[in-house]
C-alpha cells in the first residue's frame, strides 16, 4: 500500500509537470501535432526503459488483439478534454474532467469491469470520493468566486463613492 | 450543455484507459504495456495530423527542447500509474494522483515557473487540497 501510495504521489505530481510543458509546446503548435510529439517521445522513453530493465526479453510477449487498439482511448481523451476546455474555459472544464475521473474509477472497482479485481461498494467509500470530489470543485472554482466577490465589492465602493 | 458531455467523457476515457493500461500490463509486463500502448497512440495522432494537413509541427523548433521532451515523462507516469492500480485500485490511484497533481500545480502557480503565470494561491485552494486528503484517508480506512 504504501509504495502504491508513494508512487501515486510522484506519478500525479509528473502528470501536472507534463501537463505544463505541454501547454507550453501548444502555444506553437497545434493540439494534435503537439499530442503525436508527446506520443512518440512517450514511446521512445518506455522502450528505452524496458530495453534496460528487461533487455531483448521486452519484446516477447503474448498480446491479446484489443491491447493494439488501447491507443484510441489516448486519443479520445486528448479529443473530449481538448473540446471540453474550448467550451467551458480551463477551470470549469478540468474540476469536471476530475470529478468524472473519480467516481468512474468508484464505479470500475464496484463493477469490476475488464477483469479488473472488484473492490465492494461501501458507502464509506462513496463518502470519500463526495469529499475528493468537493475538493476538486473548491479548488478549481473557488478563486474565481473570490473573484467575483471582489469585483462585486469594488464595484459597490464604487457606486457609492459616486454617490458620496 | 455540449462542454458538460466532452468533460464528463474526458473523465470517463481517463479513467478507462488507466484501467486498460493496468489489465495490458498484468497480461504483458509494465514496460511492454506502455511501449505499446504510447506506440499504438502515436499512430493514431500522426494519422490525425496527417488527416488534418496539420502543418503546425514546423513552429517546433520555436519551442524550448524542455518543454518539446514532456513526452518522455510519460514513462515514468505509466509505470507509477500501472503500479499503484495493481496495489491499490483504481478509485485510490486517482484520488492520491489527483492531490499529488493540484499540490504540484499550487507550487508552479505560485512561482510562476516554467513560464507559467504567477499566481496567488487562494485560501478556498488549501480548503480544496485538505478535504481532498481527508476523502482519500476516508476511502482508504
Amino acid at each position: 500500500m504504501a509504495l502504491g501510495i508513494l508512487l501515486a504521489l510522484m506519478g500525479g505530481a509528473f502528470v501536472c509537470l507534463q501537463n505544463t510543458f505541454n501547454a507550453n509546446v501548444k502555444k506553437q503548435v497545434s493540439v494534435w501535432s503537439t499530442t503525436a510529439l508527446v506520443l512518440l517521445l512517450g514511446f521512445l522513453a518506455s522502450l528505452l526503459a524496458g530495453l534496460a530493465f528487461e533487455g531483448g526479453s521486452l519484446f516477447q510477449f503474448h498480446a491479446q488483439p484489443w491491447f493494439w487498439f488501447s491507443g484510441i482511448l489516448g486519443v479520445g481523451v486528448v479529443a473530449c478534454v481538448t473540446q471540453g476546455v474550448q467550451i467551458l474555459g480551463p477551470s470549469r472544464a478540468i474540476s469536471l474532467i476530475m470529478v468524472s475521473q473519480i467516481f468512474f474509477g468508484l464505479m470500475w472497482d464496484t463493477l469490476g469491469w475488464f477483469g479488473l479485481e472488484k473492490v465492494a461498494f461501501t458507502w464509506q467509500s462513496l463518502l470519500g470520493v463526495l469529499l475528493i470530489s468537493g475538493g476538486v470543485l473548491l479548488f478549481q472554482l473557488g478563486p474565481k468566486v473570490e473573484q467575483h466577490h471582489a469585483l462585486k465589492r469594488k464595484t459597490v465602493e464604487v457606486s457609492d463613492s459616486v454617490k458620496g | 450543455m455540449k462542454g458538460i458531455f466532452f468533460a464528463l467523457a474526458g473523465g470517463f476515457f481517463l479513467t478507462f484507459q488507466s484501467v486498460a493500461n493496468a489489465r495490458i500490463s498484468e497480461g504483458i509486463g509494465t514496460w511492454q504495456a506502455a511501449t505499446m500502448t504510447q506506440f499504438t497512440g502515436f499512430v493514431l495522432a500522426l494519422l490525425i495530423v496527417l488527416i488534418l494537413r496539420d502543418r503546425s509541427y514546423q513552429n517546433l523548433s520555436q519551442v524550448s527542447p524542455l518543454y518539446a521532451s514532456g513526452g518522455m515523462l510519460a514513462a515514468i507516469v505509466l509505470y507509477s500509474n500501472m503500479t499503484a492500480v495493481h496495489r491499490m485500485g483504481v478509485t485510490l490511484t486517482i484520488g492520491i494522483f489527483l492531490i499529488a497533481q493540484l499540490i504540484a500545480a499550487v507550487m508552479i502557480d505560485s512561482k510562476g515557473w516554467f513560464d507559467m503565470a504567477k499566481q496567488k494561491i487562494g485560501r478556498m485552494q488549501i480548503v480544496g487540497l485538505l478535504l481532498m486528503v481527508a476523502g482519500v484517508i476516508i476511502l482508504k480506512w
